[in-house]
């Protein structure tokens, strides 16, 4: 079943007990970065077909932040890892 | 700490009817203590069980684990504030103790229909071969957040926040309905 989503914590969970809080952003530009880079940063989200990654909070169970990892035509979760085993953004 | 006394008190009228069944029964727990235990990204069980079994040998090793390096630690016998920060000195700086005892209400949920009643609320598989004796799961029952735990062979206890204690009460009556 797709809605079914396998917490590395709690085992597999119905999507109910998730918060979906989107994509998983890109690294945070320069602070002197031109404003169009900002501004696609800020606001413009890539809509992909195909694997996505995105921030999910299991709000229902353990409360842990994850990064899932979706395909947006199949909804199959190919990968779901804890948020804090990831060092996203760094350097950026 | 809190600066101030606080009296535990039951969310429960004293004399609230166990809705008894044949296959079905609910109670409150009255009384004991529920504590948040909040570990570093260290921390382990085994190290928790064995601080606990030296410093407050009388209040058992009831842990159960609602998160990574997160515990509720649950016991029957009753914990005063000065106790309870006795406690947390003891305990090596690797561990929090946060007092739950008078925000989270504990029940328990038995009989052979028990099971039968929770799948109506929540998808764990709590089958007896799968979900082992004082195994715990924090999880959703219906849309209220609740820990599982399986006490006895066809008995579950469930951790819900007092303010839902309530509605999660009747929720369960309704679900178990049909085995009265």
């Amino acid at each position: 079943m797709s809605s079914l989503v396998k917490c590395p914590h709690c085992g597999l969970r119905p999507r109910e007990e998730f918060t979906i809080r989107g994509e998983v952003a890109t690294p945070r530009p320069n602070a002197g970065a031109d404003e169009a880079v900002w501004f696609d940063h800020v606001y413009l989200r890539d809509n992909p077909r195909g694997e996505h990654s995105e921030y999910w909070h299991h709000s229902g169970g353990c409360r842990r932040w994850l990064v899932l990892t979706r395909d947006t035509v199949t909804h199959e979760t190919s990968d779901v890892v804890d948020a804090s085993t990831l060092k996203l953004g760094e350097g950026a | 700490m809190r600066d101030y006394p606080l009296e535990n008190r039951s969310a429960f009228p004293p004399l609230v009817a166990a809705g008894a069944g044949a296959s079905i029964n609910l109670a409150p727990v009255t009384g004991g203590f529920v504590i948040h235990v909040l570990g570093d990204a260290k921390s382990d069980e085994a190290a928790l069980s064995t601080a606990i079994k030296t410093i407050a040998p009388d209040l058992g090793t009831d842990l159960r684990k609602s998160a990574p390096n997160q515990w509720f630690w649950v016991g029957d016998a009753d914990v005063s504030s000065d106790r309870l920060a006795e406690i947390q000195a003891g305990l090596v700086n690797q561990f929090a103790l946060a007092d739950q005892t008078h925000g989270r209400v504990r029940m328990r949920l038995s009989g052979v229909s028990s099971r039968t009643v929770l799948a109506k609320g929540t998808m764990v598989d709590l089958s007896a071969d799968v979900f082992a004796m004082g195994q715990s799961a924090m999880t959703q029952i219906g849309h209220i957040g609740a820990m599982i735990t399986r006490i006895e062979d066809d008995s579950f206890e469930l951790i819900v926040l007092r303010s839902f204690a309530g509605s999660l009460w009747d929720e369960l009556h309704h679900m178990a309905a049909e085995f009265r």
